[in-house]
């Protein structure tokens, strides 16, 4: 990193390569596609680039970069509300893993249907939590907030999926 | 009717419990709890290298319009480098530099449009002049794309007793918009030119300066 | 600028940028709407209408291979003025190197700005750079029909004249009929 701020853009190709994917699940179950992931992760890496130089802990380039994205995460949530609620099922990945049962493909699904139908905070927390396997101490950390509040977020969006799962039946 | 679950199996949801520490009643919803989890897809996801090579292509954009802008940040340079002439340098500019004056009402009938662009002194702009009959008004600014909308940098000058207000403004080439602001609150469009729907319930008037041929509306 | 409003507007000016849309008129309708004293939930929109109308105007740009920034802003500044993007693609097929796109869709906007309406408005646009005529003409058709219009001729009417009148000069015509087909610039 040091060298792409020493002025030697191609270097931040490395950085890209290292850190595309890292986020991309957590984009892409966030915003509830993996095109609109791609976006997102594109758009946060292009505005790293810029604000590079703002980057007070070059060593830190991975919880920095994250906290870009996770904004544009945010604000992509935002604007899609305004239109109309989530209609359709969103698309689950597309590595389809033939080891996957049926059933338990369309049980992920309903799930994935469900999630999209919390908050961006719950969501945020469940996706973090048992897709990213992070600890609440962690979590709260990464986004600035308290474990208590992590846990009341938390509490509150596993009574919702399990509200929502039953709708669906 | 759905109900929550409880707090104990939101615990084992949080991997602070195991089921078998739960009592009997509540083993059933901590096994449908778990189940839950389970389903969870949590396949990975990667991206194409599509991803990288778009992702460098901006960022080889950005250094090299940094490059050739003296202003790092190249979406408000536009803005930044709009002139704003005041009214009292403009006379002695003009002198200086034996440079015409454009006029800006269009069908006025009162002498041709002189055409000779400010290139000598800025140059990418022509001077523009603004007139707004206004005999009421204590004061009248203009405010538009090219200062920032902001009426404080350019007032306009009574011209004579008639009522007839006035400024002239390097503009650089292309369209603006823009409106007066009369006694400091009431914003008015210019009934001599054309008029779009600015966003916020008023309309903006239009101007189009070319090199050319100077204001063309 | 009130800090939520500007990391709203950053948020829009970043995805402006990620998709090659010029930034400087989110800025402008940002500024304004704080200059006319607009709450902030309505600049937002505003400045969000700009962005749609950007997008609206680069894609269909991008499709017929016009898409320099001042174009995209002229484009969207012919959506604001009352345009449709099929207009706009429109003329944008008609332009050429002497009558580049940004130009004619300054002019197009401008002309329905004044109340022309959108056939008319194309028409005359199309009809001027088909007529070969110095991009000069075009520049100042707005300025004509509203000479028109001054004169007492409604905006539709206006924009119909000229454009009969930049038609004449499309094709040679036959001097009247049954007058003999020779051509009359031959001795």
């Amino acid at each position: 990193m040091q060298a792409v701020l020493a002025g030697d853009v191609e270097q931040y190709a490395v950085l890209v390569r290292r850190y595309q994917d890292r986020y991309a699940r957590y984009a892409a179950r966030m915003l509830g596609s993996v095109d609109a992931a791609e976006d997102a992760v594109q758009d946060a890496l292009v505005r790293a680039y810029d604000q590079l130089a703002r980057c007070r802990d070059p060593d830190n380039f991975a919880g920095w970069f994250f906290l870009i994205l996770r904004n544009r995460c945010f604000a992509e949530r935002r604007r899609d509300q305004r239109y109309a609620g989530l209609d359709g099922a969103p698309d689950v990945p597309a590595k389809e893993n033939s080891e996957i049962s049926l059933e338990r493909a369309e049980r992920a699904r309903g799930i994935e249907r469900a999630l999209q139908n919390l908050t961006p905070e719950q969501r945020e927390v469940f996706v973090l939590k048992h897709m990213e396997e992070l600890s609440y101490e962690e979590i709260a950390g990464r986004i600035g907030t308290t474990v208590a509040a992590l846990k009341m977020r938390m509490h509150r969006a596993y009574d919702r999926l399990r509200e929502l799962l039953e709708e669906m039946r | 009717m759905s109900r929550e679950f409880h707090p104990l199996v939101k615990q084992l949801l949080d991997g602070e419990r195991t089921l078998s520490e739960l009592p009997p009643e509540l083993q059933a919803e901590g096994a449908e709890a778990l189940r839950l989890l389970e389903a969870v897809d949590r396949r990975d996801v990667t991206f194409s290298s599509r991803l990288e090579a778009r992702v460098m292509r901006e960022v080889r954009q950005r250094v090299a319009a940094r490059r050739n802008r003296a202003n790092s940040d190249p979406v408000l340079w536009r803005w930044l480098t709009a002139p704003s002439v005041p009214p009292w340098v403009v006379g002695a500019v003009l002198a200086a530099a034996g440079i015409a004056l454009v006029l800006g009402r269009p069908g006025s009938g009162n002498g041709p449009a002189m055409v000779a662009p400010a290139t000598a002194v800025i140059p990418e702009s022509v001077y523009v002049k603004f007139l707004l009959f206004a005999p009421a008004a204590k004061r009248v600014a203009l405010a538009g794309t090219f200062n920032r909308w902001d009426p404080g940098t350019t007032p306009l000058v009574r011209l004579g007793d008639d009522g007839v207000w006035t400024v002239t403004l390097g503009l650089p080439v292309g369209q603006h918009q823009y409106a007066f602001v009369v006694d400091g609150q009431r914003w008015v469009v210019d009934p001599a030119a054309p008029a779009v729907d600015d966003g916020f319930g008023r309309k903006n008037s239009v101007v189009s300066v070319s090199a050319a041929q100077g204001r063309v509306l | 600028m009130p800090a939520a409003l500007a990391g709203a507007v950053t948020v829009l000016l970043d995805s402006a940028a990620a998709r090659k849309l010029p930034g400087a008129p989110l800025v402008d309708k940002a500024l304004e709407g704080v200059a006319k004293g607009a709450p902030a939930e309505r600049i937002l929109v505003a400045v969000r209408t700009v962005f749609a109308q950007l997008d609206a105007a680069a894609t269909v740009l991008g499709e017929t291979g016009s898409a320099s920034a001042d174009a995209v802003e002229a484009g969207a500044f012919a959506l604001a003025a009352g345009l449709a993007a099929s207009d706009i693609a429109e003329i944008a097929r008609i332009a050429d190197r002497a009558h580049p796109a940004a130009t004619a869709l300054q002019v197009a906007g401008t002309l329905t700005a004044l109340g022309v309406p959108r056939a008319e408005t194309v028409a005359l646009v199309r009809t001027t750079i088909r007529s070969g005529r110095p991009v000069g003409d075009l520049v100042s058709l707005p300025g004509q029909v509203q000479a028109a219009m001054a004169g007492g001729s409604p905006p539709a009417a206006a924009a119909a004249g000229l454009e009969r009148a930049a038609a004449a000069h499309l094709a040679p015509r036959p001097r009247g009929k049954g007058k003999g087909q020779g051509n009359p610039h031959k001795p």
